[in-house]
């Protein structure tokens, strides 16, 4: 049963992954008769004659000479020989490996704020509501009200103010030789932490207290259920109790919610990279925002949400794992 | 047609009703005061915003008052690079978050709800299509797919906001799903659809009126999410490029230099203005969440009362419950819990 | 009555609220000997589940404030027993038995382990041990294959097969109380003749003392010896439940045994007792029933009555006891 159930989450996952791909695909073409327009929009200088043959020419580099469901499977094949298209930069490098290029680093940041906002965000969570109407849990209430109104980026700009430049504890810009003098050895790790350490706090303190605040009420909510009751009728322990029984149970609406903010995740960190001018895939897809490049935005797009079902998927079937209950049909 | 538009009429005269009734029930609230007079103060800013801004916030023509820390003058000080008056733009600044905002608010629990009830009561093909539509906005990463929206279709006001409805209105639509999954099997609707009714007359005249509060609640909840996206995306210079607004005053701000020449004012300014305005609608939305699920914040209040009992008027109560207690100290052990 | 299992004096419970304080339980007295099976019946929210549960000490404090001046279990005063000392009383000593086994137990547990849980905490069993003994357990209160059953998650078991594996947790230990809140009100009728039959069968044959919270008569009637009828926080009527059902001397009691349907009642209606049980916070002066009652005079809205004796060890707590003025066709 819970194998079928994997398996057709898995397929579901594959499905939407399709329908974001024909979205990427599509989304580019919106508006224009013809893609070639849009990668190559007229310029006021030139005339109509001159235009048809650029139009052309853009046809041709970009394979739009086709018809537009060929186009689709041209696409679509590409993409499964890991060829996301070519980027309108100098050289029309592979837009593949301008993003396998900065892919590590973008996974450090997000890695490193998603496991660490896990942590601390469960344990601050935890302790809250085991001193529920206490100090502890007041000021994580009051600490998430506020939090709740300030955006990521004012959070990041304000980090970057005071401990970057005014203390100077943390370094306000990535430093560029990070990248560029990389290598295994114990200075360069040292540097990533520490440029890392603004761009992750700045993304941390939201999601410690999102994460923080719902575990809180997952775990208040257990303990107002009543096979706690039953728990503690049969002489548990309360570590038993606690940690067999509540925390246990209080584990799924968790889980759940894991899954349901890796896209908002995902989705700021573009701001971050870009105030911190870390070199990641956030400011590589600002750069070819601003440079209209297409096929690199699109990529980037499509890998991203590409994460976003996995990491979603990876949830799903933890859930699946943790809670017998779910064995067929959509839990959702 | 014209019984179609008749009833869509009475249905917003009707939630117009609910909606002042509603506001009295928020204003109960202490977070719900809060949030009903942070808004509108933020309104009555933005539409008197050239009366209340002392200076032009465009003005850049002013070269003697540039990087001004706060003073009498210029209560916020003036911007580094082009000596703008960064409080006049704090004021103007109020009326593109807060009509991106509640337009889209508004619009969103629209769409939303509109998508929601054809979910949920038609079920079958259109109940499906519209979940794995909703499924699939919900893995696209929001902040990237606005930016190329905006790429591609320009970056407009209405335009803007548009898009933002557009990505905006899955988890409202979700929710509403639900509840109607629930409502369809309730009594009043089954009745309604045994007389006859057409579907259309039960999802507007049955259906919706039920998830009202859920609107408002959504209202001002994606309110509140879409002031925070709109003031990230014109922070990254993506906004409307016309307008002033507190995004785009943080992204003048740390490439003007702010940072780096330690003007906090040109900092902190629109930073509070996005707080201000982002929290005055979660306040009202959290308040309203409240007024329909009480459970969990009930019990934390308790927790309150119990500490701040008077043990003698504790005493009290308990000695009024004994075999010889005398007549009438019952009643008079009611009120005055707080002791 | 030689030995007393339990004996509880003057029990008040009290809940603070926004509005003022919420008086669930005002001065109950309960009595229970060794062996035997006490009803406690009443409407909901009359206090009888939150008396049920100050008895094993699970009402939370705070928010819920308890007074009681004694309680005896077993000849040892428990009165003023810590939590963890009561950690190893309840389960072993005295257990309870759940209304809705659904939500009673662990839905992401197997049965068995919640069940071995007992043996390992209060026996110190180790895992294998303790899933002897589950099996054993099961057996005994009737789950075929029980060896199989324990391996199963709640929610794959029938209503009945859940509510028995809760009845084997609660005798696991051989308590010398069970305390059984509306055991079968979540049950269909067939299967909640079947585990009261079970129920009282073990009580009977273990000689375990029990005490059946209930709001439904038929339970009643099936399963105790002497019955407390509790009304808004306290107790009305204490009799056997022969001279109850034969003469209730309450007119609560007796409004409530007028409204059970029975086979004999030819006019084929039911009869209500009029009006509600009060607010806890809006509780009248005098006698709390005196607004529902047709027999109050002044004397009942002014004062309420003591509970006195009657023959018999009977209690009631009525000035006009009905003993004197008829039956209770005219109710």
């Amino acid at each position: 049963m819970k194998k079928s159930y994997a398996i057709k989450r898995v397929l579901y996952s594959v499905f939407v992954f399709v329908i974001v791909m024909a979205l990427n695909f599509f989304i580019p073409r919106i508006g224009v008769a013809d893609p070639a327009e849009r990668y190559y929009p007229p310029q006021g200088n030139m005339t109509d004659a001159q235009y048809e043959i650029i139009k052309q020419l853009t046809r041709e580099q970009y394979g739009f000479d086709v018809s537009t469901p060929q186009q689709f499977l041209n696409y679509v094949g590409g993409l499964f020989q890991g060829d996301l298209g070519t980027s309108f930069r100098s050289g029309s490098p592979g837009v593949m490996e301008l993003i396998v290029d900065r892919l590590p680093w973008t996974l450090v940041l997000s890695v490193s704020t998603m496991l660490l906002g896990l942590i601390f965000g469960i344990m601050i969570g935890v302790i809250a509501a085991m001193k529920r109407g206490r100090w502890q849990d007041t000021t994580l209430l009051n600490a998430s009200t506020i939090m709740i109104a300030l955006p990521g980026f004012f959070i990041a700009l304000l980090l970057s103010f005071f401990l970057g430049f005014e203390l100077e504890i943390f370094p306000a810009y990535t430093d560029p030789n990070m990248v560029s003098d990389f290598g295994w050895n114990m200075t360069a790790i040292l540097r990533v932490i520490e440029n890392a350490a603004l761009p992750v706090l700045s993304m941390m303190v939201g999601s410690i207290v999102g994460y923080a605040q719902g575990t809180r009420n997952a775990v208040i909510a257990v303990t107002n259920e009543d096979f706690i009751l039953t728990a503690k009728a049969k002489g548990l322990r309360n570590t038993t109790i606690r940690y067999k029984h509540t925390l246990r149970n209080a584990m799924l609406p968790i889980v759940t919610s894991i899954g349901m903010s890796i896209s908002g995740l995902i989705g700021g960190q573009v701001v971050i990279e870009q105030i911190f001018n870390w070199n990641g895939m956030g400011t590589l897809f600002l750069e070819a925002n601003n440079m209209n490049d297409y096929p690199l935005m699109m990529g980037i797009m499509l890998l991203l949400s590409g994460f976003t079902i996995l990491a979603i998927l990876i949830t799903d079937l933890i859930y699946v794992l943790l809670d017998p209950r779910v064995t067929v049909g959509d839990r959702r | 047609m014209k019984a179609v538009l008749k009833s869509i009429g009475r249905f917003f005269l009707k939630r117009f009703k609910g909606i002042r009734r509603f506001i009295k029930r928020v204003w109960a609230h202490r977070q719900g005061k809060i949030g009903l007079t942070m808004v509108t103060f933020l309104v009555i800013v933005a539409v008197f915003a050239p009366w209340i801004a002392p200076f032009d916030p465009y003005d850049v023509a002013e070269r003697t008052t540039k990087g001004l820390p706060p003073s009498t003058t210029h209560l916020l000080g003036t911007t580094i690079n082009t000596g703008q008056d960064i409080f006049s733009m704090l004021v103007y600044g109020t009326r593109v978050s807060l009509i991106v905002g509640v337009s889209s608010g508004v619009l969103i629990a629209i769409v939303g709800s509109v998508l929601g009830v054809m979910a949920g009561y038609i079920g079958g093909a259109v109940d499906s299509f519209i979940m794995r539509l909703v499924d699939v906005l919900l893995v696209i990463p929001t902040l990237p797919l606005v930016i190329v929206l905006t790429n591609v279709l320009g970056r407009d006001f209405w335009i803007i906001i548009l898009i933002f409805v557009a990505i905006g209105w899955t988890g409202l639509s979700r929710t509403i799903r639900s509840l109607v999954l629930v409502l369809k099997n309730s009594n009043y609707v089954k009745a309604a659809e045994l007389s006859g009714a057409s579907r259309f007359h039960i999802m507007i005249r049955h259906i919706l009126p039920g998830t009202s509060h859920l609107l408002i609640m959504s209202t001002a909840l994606s309110s509140a999410g879409i002031m925070v996206a709109e003031a990230g995306l014109s922070f990254l210079g993506l906004g409307d490029p016309t307008a002033i607004s507190w995004g785009k005053m943080l992204a003048d701000a740390q490439s003007g230099g702010a940072l780096l020449f330690g003007a906090w004012w040109w900092i902190i300014a629109p930073g509070i203005g996005i707080f201000m305005a982002v929290f005055a609608f979660m306040r009202i939305g959290i308040v309203v969440e409240e007024i329909l699920n009480p459970r969990m914040k009930q019990s934390s209040g308790v927790y309150k009362i119990f500490k701040n009992l008077n043990s003698s008027y504790v005493e009290d109560v308990f000695n009024s419950m004994d075999e010889h207690a005398q007549i009438g100290e019952a009643s008079s052990a009611k009120g005055g819990a707080h002791g | 009555m030689a030995e007393q299992t339990l004996t509880l004096r003057n029990l008040k419970v009290v809940f603070p609220s926004g509005m003022g304080l919420i008086r669930a339980v005002e001065g109950v007295d309960i009595d229970i000997g060794k062996g035997e099976s006490i009803a406690l019946v009443g409407e909901s929210g009359c206090g009888k589940s939150v008396t049920s549960m100050s008895i094993m000490k699970l009402i939370e404090s705070p928010p819920a404030i308890t007074k009681m001046d004694q309680l005896t279990f077993a000849g040892d005063d428990i009165k003023d027993y810590t939590p963890s000392q009561m950690q190893s009383v309840r389960g072993k000593m005295m257990a309870m038995i759940f209304q809705d086994a659904m939500t009673s137990l662990n839905p992401v547990m197997t049965c068995g382990k919640q069940i071995d849980e007992m043996f390992m905490r209060h026996m110190q069993l180790n895992k294998k041990a303790a899933r002897e003994e589950t099996v054993k357990a099961l057996e005994l209160v009737g789950v075929p294959e029980p060896r199989k059953r324990a391996k199963n998650f709640p929610h794959e078991l029938s209503g009945g097969m859940r509510q028995r594996v809760l009845l084997a947790m609660a005798f696991a230990c051989m308590p010398k109380l069970i305390i059984a809140d509306e055991p079968t009100t979540a049950l269909d009728v067939t299967i909640q003749a079947q585990v009261l039959s079970v129920l009282r069968d073990m009580q009977k044959k273990h000689d375990v003392s029990l005490l059946v919270v209930t709001h439904d008569l038929s339970v009643v009637a099936n399963i105790a010896d002497t019955v407390y009828v509790m009304y808004s926080g306290k107790i009305v009527e204490k009799a056997s439940v022969k001279q109850l059902f034969k003469q209730p001397f309450h007119p609560y009691s007796a409004g409530l045994l007028a409204s059970v349907p029975s086979l004999s009642d030819t006019a084929g209606h039911f009869v209500q007792i009029p009006g509600s049980v009060p607010h806890p916070m809006k509780k009248p002066t005098g006698c709390y029933f005196h607004p529902r009652c047709h027999y109050a005079k002044d004397k009942c809205k002014a004062s309420m009555p003591p509970l006195s004796a009657h023959d018999d060890g009977r209690q009631v707590r009525c000035f006009y006891p009905l003993k004197t003025n008829g039956g209770t066709s005219n109710v």
